[in-house]
């Protein structure tokens, strides 16, 4: 294989070789650049970590590479070349020759990526079929032995799945193998494991680390997240706003990082031993919520359909108790599915339950006895502030709207009082005109909260408010809770997969996993060797940034 | 997909039909005039209209008439036709072999039409193809049948080409040309709306999964575009579509009731048609049921097809 893969130049040419590479979109308000004099390399044998936020042309470079360009894509200067040889002239039909064999992909999220109406075994052995040249009964053979190596304890059986009947490591096991199975000279990964779980992403990021040992595939890993290139990557190049701002090996990038926008990001990664938090409350402070057996059943059904199709119910949360006292920060942390969001809807009276809620000196002990009182005392921040800011209102309506129902201010004092709210969360008072489309992702999130903080509650449920964000923007809107915390001395339930930002914040920390809490413990406490064996499974796949660890 | 889940789907187009046969029987005893008046006509004095209406059962009590009803159906017996001497099951027997040819031809050359239509306006998309396709499927989608069968009687009809007979039926059975010819036009006026839906429905759909993300990986496996379309797209696009003409199965057994009075094709349409203005009521009842029942299992049946051809749809 070896012969193949050096094939047009020496082993001193470069795998992949982009040179001054400018790439722009046409639109009807004229070309927008999305990528300016990129250089980049990727050696043989090595892995070439591609660092940027959304709309920083990381993905744009990752299309220009597979030629799988719109149509309003103009490449202007530049050169790609593989292995010496330039892509840019080749044909349609040859790029099909070169995809699959040569270059290969593997997707951030492997539920969309591969086809929900075909069996894995297939998706996998027709690379094989196209590209090899080998009969179907053959390709299977192959198929299984490639799904052998990525750790799948029953290749064959899984060849016969189709994707819906495969968890999301199985998924991207199969892509991987895809991926690797016609033994390219170089593999874009897109994110890998940002669509997968926790303890999933680490099993994920440890057989690419594995299968790099072994075939010593040459690969270009794009990637948001710092910490998690630092820990595959032999080379990062930093992008932004398509430019390529820094770039050398990791250790030196990590360590000693030369230019502003690679400190800043450098800086924004969450570090558990960096306490952003409020100061504690003193011990004896008492309850301000306390949940107790809390259990929600999803799926009941109506007599009917329990008649024509019965379905089982599903335990959303199973007899969970959590407490947080007045002024504290209080995380949850889960992986998907593990139901902490339910609880979240739960406190915050959106969803029934059994159990009792005790809010200050009252009790609730379903969804119904929730009332206007308890409303106004929790608000809830959602992890999508697109989907929950009304499209059409300005940001003055929504931040009245609050205002309005509780009573908050005199109608004659809203206008003052929203310029206020805009000033804490650090917008400017003119956003007020504004509408949701005209704001970033971050001043979205911002007027999202400055809307729970509206009704000056006692606690602000916040539903990982920062999963959607860059990590730049990420660490300003957690320094921003914190200061409003500070401010005002509302409690907070901050429910999170991100185990390091949580630390940075959070009193104490309580874990779930199906619906059940395992475990909960002092934020002094999570490194201790007996912690619960779930949590100290989560905090092994999440190790604090490189930087710091080296 | 279960047995289980078969049983009980069945169960559910039986509880359908029953009720089916509640709403018809109440629908029909609330139309004013009944047989025994109609029948007689201007003849009718009261004392033969009381005599013929106790001869046909109909002075009976509601409920025993549609007990009596119900009883006969579940024994096999449709009753006697109150107009045309002849059992139920005879004369609607017929009808529906006759209407089923013309609709099973007009469904079947719409799936073929429309499907690929469908795909090749998806493929194409913002070219002249899918223009052309576009327009004529909003021709199609707003013309009503009596409209489009007139227009097909007059250019294709019409003394100047009289390429096909401008009404009538020959069965399969006596001549398979004669039968050809003569369904050509009543088919083409119930496909055209049909078509002209489906083939919309499976550009969306086809759309939407020529740019979704497994299309993209695919494309990116270096496989030939041929492959892409045929394995990974089309499978993915044609369950929604099933369903879609499985629901324009109610809308084509309501088009053939006008088409076949249009066209004079003997079947369930025009036989309905004649059995209310006569107020024969067991023939009226029958063809109804016999409608609802094809829905019903039409609907099941593409439900099925779905199941098949999307493996995350699991019956249980």
């Amino acid at each position: 294989m070896a012969g193949d893969n050096s094939q047009g130049g020496g082993v001193d040419t470069p795998v992949l070789n982009v040179s001054g590479y400018s790439l722009s979109y046409a639109t009807p308000s004229g070309p927008i650049h999305a990528l300016t004099n990129i250089d980049l390399r990727v050696a043989h044998g090595q892995t070439h970590g591609l660092v940027g936020e959304s709309g920083s042309g990381k993905s744009s470079l990752a299309w220009a590479i597979l030629r799988y360009l719109p149509e309003n894509a103009i490449e202007n200067d530049g050169r790609l070349l593989l292995s010496g040889e330039s892509l840019r002239d080749r044909t349609l039909p040859q790029i099909l020759e070169i995809r699959g064999r040569r270059i290969s992909m593997v997707f951030q999220d492997p539920s969309t990526s591969l086809n929900p109406a075909m069996r894995l075994g297939e998706q996998l052995s027709e690379v094989l079929i196209r590209h090899r040249g080998l009969t179907s009964q053959e390709a299977l053979e192959e198929s299984e032995a490639a799904l052998a190596r990525t750790g799948i304890a029953k290749p064959k059986d899984m060849l016969r799945r189709y994707p819906h009947e495969a968890s999301g490591g199985e998924k991207q096991r199969v892509v991987i193998a895809t991926a690797f199975a016609c033994d390219p000279e170089l593999i874009v990964f897109d994110e890998p494991t940002t669509a997968l779980d926790i303890i999933t992403a680490q099993q994920i990021l440890e057989l690419f680390n594995q299968l790099q040992d072994e075939t010593s595939i040459s690969a270009l890993y794009i990637s948001h997240d710092l910490g998690l290139v630092s820990r595959v990557a032999d080379v990062v190049s930093v992008i932004s706003a398509g430019e390529i701002v820094e770039s050398g090996t990791c250790a030196e990038v990590f360590r000693t990082p030369k230019d502003d926008y690679t400190k800043a990001l450098l800086g924004a990664v969450p570090n558990p031993k960096h306490w952003l938090g409020v100061a504690e409350p003193p011990p004896e402070t008492p309850a301000l919520m306390s949940a107790k057996g809390i259990t929600v059943e999803y799926g009941r059904q109506s007599l009917l359909g329990q008649l024509l199709a019965p379905k089982p119910t599903h335990l959303g949360a199973q007899e969970v108790s959590i407490e947080v006292r007045k002024g504290e920060l209080v995380g949850l942390v889960g992986e998907s599915g593990s139901g902490k969001s339910t609880m979240g809807k739960v406190l915050s009276g959106l969803q029934d339950f059994d159990g009792t809620v005790r809010f200050g000196d009252r009790n609730f002990a379903r969804l119904t006895e929730i009332d206007r009182a308890y409303r106004r005392a929790v608000q809830i921040v959602f992890q999508h502030p697109d989907a929950s800011l009304n499209p059409r209102q300005r940001v003055r309506e929504i931040l009245s709207r609050p205002l309005k129902l509780y009573g908050i201010v005199p109608p004659e004092q809203r206008a003052e009082r929203i310029a206020t709210l805009l000033e804490q969360v650090r917008l400017p008072r003119e956003f007020a005109d504004r509408l949701p489309h005209q704001l970033s992702g971050g001043e979205k999130q911002r007027v999202a909260i400055a809307r729970a903080f509206a009704a000056e509650p006692e606690l602000v449920i916040c539903d990982e408010i920062t999963a959607s964000l860059d990590v730049s923007v990420q660490a300003s809107v957690a320094e921003l809770l914190v200061s409003l915390q500070r401010q005002t001395g509302t409690a907070c339930l901050f429910i999170t997969h991100d185990l390091n930002l949580v630390r940075q914040l959070a009193h104490r920390i309580c874990v779930m996993q199906n619906g059940k809490l395992m475990d909960a413990f002092h934020r002094d406490d999570a490194e201790r060797p007996d912690r619960n064996p779930y949590t100290r499974a989560l905090l092994k796949a999440v190790p604090p940034p490189a930087s710091q660890a080296a | 997909m279960t047995l289980g889940y078969l049983v009980r789907r069945l169960l559910a187009v039986i509880l359908v039909l029953f009720v089916v046969t509640f709403a018809v029987f109440a629908i029909t005893m609330i139309l004013p005039g009944n047989a025994a008046v109609m029948i007689l006509g201007e003849y009718g004095t009261d004392e033969a209209v009381a005599a013929l209406e106790s001869r046909l059962g109909l002075n009976r009590p509601w409920y025993i008439q549609y007990l009596d009803w119900i009883g006969g159906i579940l024994r096999g017996d449709l009753g006697q036709s109150l107009r045309l001497s002849l059992p139920v099951a005879d004369v609607v027997g017929d009808a529906f072999w006759n209407s089923a040819s013309l609709a099973v031809t007009a469904l079947v050359s719409v799936t073929v039409i429309a499907i690929p239509l469908g795909v090749l306006a998806a493929i194409k998309r913002g070219t002249v193809a899918d223009l052309i396709i576009g327009m004529f499927s909003y021709i199609g989608a707003s013309m009503p049948e009596f409209v489009t069968a007139t227009l097909l009687l007059i250019f294709l009809a019409g003394p100047a080409l009289g390429l096909f007979p401008a009404g009538g039926f020959v069965s399969v059975g006596e001549s398979l040309g004669g039968f050809s010819s003569h369904v050509v036009l009543p088919a083409a006026t119930l496909g055209l709306i049909l078509t002209a839906h489906i083939s919309r429905q499976v550009r969306s759909e086809m759309s939407e999964v020529l740019s979704s993300d497994y299309i993209r990986a695919a494309r990116l496996k270096g496989l030939r575009e041929r492959r892409v379309i045929r394995r990974h797209a089309l499978p993915n696009s044609l369950a929604p579509a099933v369903a879609v003409i499985s629901l324009d199965i109610g809308y084509l057994l309501g088009g053939i009731i006008v088409v076949e009075e249009i066209f004079a094709w003997p079947g369930l349409g025009r036989l309905l048609i004649y059995a209310l203005e006569n107020r024969d009521l067991p023939v009226i009842q029958a063809i109804t049921l016999v409608l609802a029942t094809v829905y019903a299992l039409s609907n099941l049946l593409s439900d099925i097809v779905i199941a098949i051809l999307d493996p995350r749809v699991r019956y249980a």
